[in-house]
């Protein structure tokens, strides 16, 4: 890292910004720009590409009309919505447990290590850990079937369907959402209760009135990081159902090693939608984080 | 009968007593203090008030109703926290009006309410602005409103003021006196800066250590300190030791220098070893009106710190500070200068045995 | 509220007692969490440890370790996961010293850099990059070619999927030095030292890197975490790696990838472990890939 002060005298440039403080951040942007935004602009660029190379808007125009394309998003958008809720509902539960519930503190620590474990643990290990636990010979369908007589499999679960791949992202979904909650219930001070207890309130009127309302942009903000986190995921799903399900991601993939859409613009139409979508989670978490920010500080 | 009685509050966490026989006697419309140092056990038995602790064991009586065990939610005081606590979902009114709705008063009453209390603490253009839109005394106005609003039976200030800056924090509590007499609400105020507590209260409870030190008006602490603590805590004190020579006139020796005192020497003899102390501001130039006490010293130090000049002097071999109001035609000595100082016996306090 | 109301209040209403309460649904919370996350790791576990019949054996693990390609690729990843997290120190660590201290105009545009990631997943990410550097690099308007495609070269491949990683690590990594280093205000560190004497590379050696030690620790364990398991990157790009071969093994045989993914498990535990030692916090979630 070179000094600014030059021993040359300055040139006196019509640009009044030096130019010389931007070439420190060159490599990064370099990075950048090699590899993470040229990739996307290919996929952007290609998807109003036609097969002869000409614009068209036609690829995209194809995402919403072509059925199998909109039962994809469908099924991931599902997918990503019930994995979000219900991980939100048992995370945030869970969070309280170990903060405001008045659990042992070693519990709490306990439980955010694991978190940021479970939280990591996704893909082909996590996928073969569910085959142990729910699968034709999972530990749990072996206890269900011998003690409590009840075979799941005849009754028509499936881990290798929509309701397994729910379960299965729920391992990462629940601590995702513990670890956000945490510090979010950690900001939602003593005083406040105090505060409306002292002036009448009951603890239903307080939850109702002041600590729901405080946190519900950490919840939903949450909930929709959630939603962005289950629906790009690929590993995890292709490990546990070998692309059976036809989710965009398992889509993308297949369109990925061939052809099989038969019409790469399209292919780059349903990565650009998935994209579009994964950003407009991001961008509601960001903005519901800063909200609930202001508040939690 | 007393408006509020704490009697023989007492209140234990583990092993040790965070406040230990505690009696109070409040009447209505009183503005008491409770002042001491952090641990001192103020803000634990103001919250025993409130009821966010409960006591160990005795009792507390508002208004001839026993609430030592009520939730408190139920005892109809209002409390100021230290941090505001402002609910950030909700508005300026709508913090206001909290203790109403809860209490499911009518939309118009709550509306009336808000509107009297809002201009009561001078925020109406603030009314529909939200916590972190507002200032440190800002906040703490408002807080101040909501726990107004709901006609409190009592109000209790923990260190309102703390979190604010120096100016604001003087203009506050004067605003906070001000409102009090007006409503003519009883108020129980916590706090460690000891100017705040001599300025607004009607008494003070100096605590340390989970006892009370000495319950008195503001001039009663400050002139009349009843224990080396009181001494100490409440405005600035020089201390020596000294041995007591004649208990009829009150004479004692302090390193050579011969003092009188107008204290009480009941349970004291001659040769006994003391700790003698006298505010700084009780000391005059001798040639100004000489008093009982005539000191030759030697001056040390003169700092000026505006309206007051603070003299460093040696009387013998101990160092005392005299603190003389400032005016222009004042003839300041000079550093190094022998000078008598002269002050009263009364000045002379006896705080208790010598420490080493 | 006059007499009468406080005391028919009084009479009313029940104080709570200040004894401990039993919280019992936060308890019913904490064990349904519990068994959840500890039955599939169990089952994990106990699978593998089943491999000859009636007995409890570490035979998986045994014939999982002897396994020539589970030493190659593991090694290999290991190996990635390190080129990783050095490229990354080597490329992160000085752009964010240098926006901190020179250059303050760019950090929203870097923070919206190292939000991208969440945006383009892993899937998305192979996906352009294998478009792109499939056809050969030539300089724009000519048709001169710098490189092949770096997609048909070992060492092409290589670089492919570390900067893939780097991508991929680049929230947390960035992210973590960067509060490093605003919480030991590396600015006021660097004037300090600038007025003792020290030059450039002794302030970034002996002042800056020490203190932002623990953030580059858990980096870097971080890191480790996302690339040794990392799947995607890995198979579409043809990478020789831990993850696809896991998978793979899960197609054919049953034991061993119970005995690995329960390795996997105790791994990332031991990395986490390690990052909240250092950082005595909250733990960090990458989420789903």
């Amino acid at each position: 890292m070179t000094q600014t002060t030059l021993s040359t005298p300055k040139k006196i440039t019509p640009i009044s910004f030096d130019w010389k403080k931007w070439l420190g951040v060159i490599p990064f942007f370099l990075f950048a720009i090699l590899f993470l935004i040229l990739p996307s602009m290919r996929l952007f660029v290609g998807s109003f590409t036609n097969n002869e190379g000409s614009f068209t808007f036609a690829n995209v125009l194809q995402l919403f009309q072509q059925k199998n394309i909109l039962d994809a998003y469908w099924l991931s958008i599902r997918i990503s919505a019930v994995t979000a809720i219900g991980g939100g509902i048992f995370g945030f539960l869970l969070a309280y447990a170990v903060t405001i519930g008045g659990l042992p503190l070693p519990l709490r620590s306990a439980l955010i290590t694991f978190s940021g474990v479970a939280s990591n643990f996704a893909g082909v290990p996590l996928a073969f850990a569910f085959v142990a636990t729910l699968g034709r010979t999972g530990i749990i369908t072996a206890i269900l079937k011998n003690v409590f007589h009840i075979n799941i499999y005849q009754a028509g679960f499936n881990l290798y369907s929509f309701i397994g791949l729910c379960l299965t992202y729920m391992y990462f979904q629940f601590p995702l959402m513990v670890l956000i909650m945490a510090p979010a219930l950690d900001g939602l001070k003593r005083e406040w209760r105090e505060a409306a207890e002292n002036l009448g309130a009951t603890s239903i009127q307080y939850w109702t009135q002041v600590a729901m309302p405080i946190l519900l942009p950490s919840i939903l903000g949450a909930m929709i990081l959630l939603f962005g986190n289950a629906f790009g995921a690929y590993a995890t799903a292709y490990a546990l159902t070998g692309g059976s399900l036809p989710i965009v991601t398992i889509q993308i993939g297949a369109q990925i090693r061939g052809d099989v859409l038969h019409n790469p613009g399209l292919g780059y139409a349903m990565a650009m939608g998935m994209v579009f979508i994964m950003a407009i989670s991001l961008a509601g978490y960001s903005w519901l984080q800063r909200v609930s920010e202001r508040w939690l500080r | 009968m007393a408006y509020l009685t704490l009697s023989h509050i007492s209140k234990q966490f583990a092993e040790t007593y965070a406040v230990e026989d505690f009696n109070l006697d409040i009447d209505k419309g009183e503005f008491v203090s409770f002042l001491g140092p952090s641990g001192c056990g103020k803000t634990t038995t103001l919250r025993m008030v409130a009821g966010f602790e409960i006591p160990t064991s005795g009792r507390i009586t508002l208004d001839g109703a026993d609430i030592t065990n009520k939730a408190p939610n139920q005892r109809h005081v209002g409390m100021v926290f230290q941090s505001y606590a402002l609910f950030p979902n909700m508005t300026v009114s709508q913090n206001i009006g909290f203790g109403l709705r809860v209490r499911k008063a009518s939309e118009a009453e709550i509306k009336e309410r808000v509107k009297e209390m809002v201009s009561l603490v001078n925020l109406e253009k603030h009314a529909d602005k939200y916590p972190f839109q507002l200032s440190g005394g800002q906040q703490q106005r408002v807080s101040l409103a909501r726990a107004l609003a709901i006609r409190p039976n009592v109000l209790l200030l923990d260190e309102p003021l703390s979190a604010l800056d120096a100016k604001i924090r003087v203009s506050l509590r004067a605003e906070i006196r001000s409102i009090q007499r007006r409503l003519g609400i009883t108020a129980i105020f916590v706090t460690h800066d000891q100017e705040e507590a001599l300025s607004i209260s009607d008494r003070i409870v100096v605590m340390y250590d989970g006892n009370v030190e000495q319950v008195g008006t503001p001039f009663d602490i400050y002139n009349f300190p009843r224990t080396p603590f009181v001494a100490n805590f409440v405005g600035s004190l020089n201390t020596a030791n000294a041995e007591v020579t004649d208990t009829e006139k009150g004479l004692l020796n302090m390193d050579g220098v011969q003092l009188v005192s107008a204290a009480k020497m009941d349970g004291l003899k001659k040769g006994d070893k003391v700790r003698i102390a006298i505010r700084p501001e009780r000391f005059s130039f001798a040639s100004e009106g000489k008093k009982a006490n005539v000191l030759d010293c030697q001056i040390e130090n003169i700092t000026f710190l505006g309206s007051v000049v603070r003299v460093h002097i040696l009387v013998g071999k101990t160092k005392f500070t005299m603190d003389t109001f400032n005016y222009p035609s004042l003839a300041l000595p000079q550093i190094g200068d022998m000078v008598q100082v002269t002050c009263s016996k009364e000045a002379v306090l006896i705080l208790g045995e010598a420490t080493s | 509220m006059n007499l009468a109301k406080v005391q028919t209040l009084s009479k009313t209403s029940k104080p709570k007692p200040q004894t401990r309460r039993i919280p019992v649904w936060s308890w019913f919370w904490f064990i349904l969490g519990a068994l959840y996350f500890i039955l599939p790791l169990y089952a994990t576990l106990q699978f593998s440890l089943q491999m000859k019949r009636d007995q409890i054996t570490l035979l998986a693990y045994q014939k999982a370790f002897e396994d020539p390609q589970f030493i190659k690729t593991f090694t290999y990843s290991n190996i990635l996961a390190l080129a990783t997290i050095v490229a990354g120190i080597v490329l992160f660590v000085p752009t964010a010293y240098w926006i901190r201290l020179r250059l303050p105009e760019a950090r929203r545009l870097t923070e919206f850099i190292t939000f991208l990631p969440f945006v383009v997943p892993a899937i998305i990410l192979v996906f352009g990059m294998i478009r792109i550097y499939s056809t050969p690099v030539k300089i724009p308007f000519t048709d001169i070619e710098l490189f092949q495609p770096l997609t048909t070269t070992h060492f092409g491949t290589n670089i492919l999927i570390v900067a893939g990683y780097m991508v991929l690590a680049m929230p947390y990594m960035y992210r973590s030095v960067d509060i490093g280093m605003r919480t030991v205000d590396v600015r006021t560190l660097t004037e300090a030292a600038q007025s003792l004497g020290a030059n450039w590379f002794t302030i970034i050696t002996r002042v800056i890197l020490p203190n932002i030690r623990a953030s580059l620790l858990s980096g870097a364990l971080l890191t480790f975490a996302i690339v040794v398991g990392e799947v995607t990157l890995a198979s579409f790009l043809g990478v020789n790696a831990f993850g696809p071969y896991l998978f793979l093994l899960g197609q054919h045989l049953a034991y061993q990838p119970a005995a690995l993914s329960f390795v996997t498990f105790l791994l990332t535990w031991m990395a986490m472990g390690l990052i909240q030692l250092f950082t005595g916090g909250q733990g960090q979630a990458t989420g789903a890939h």
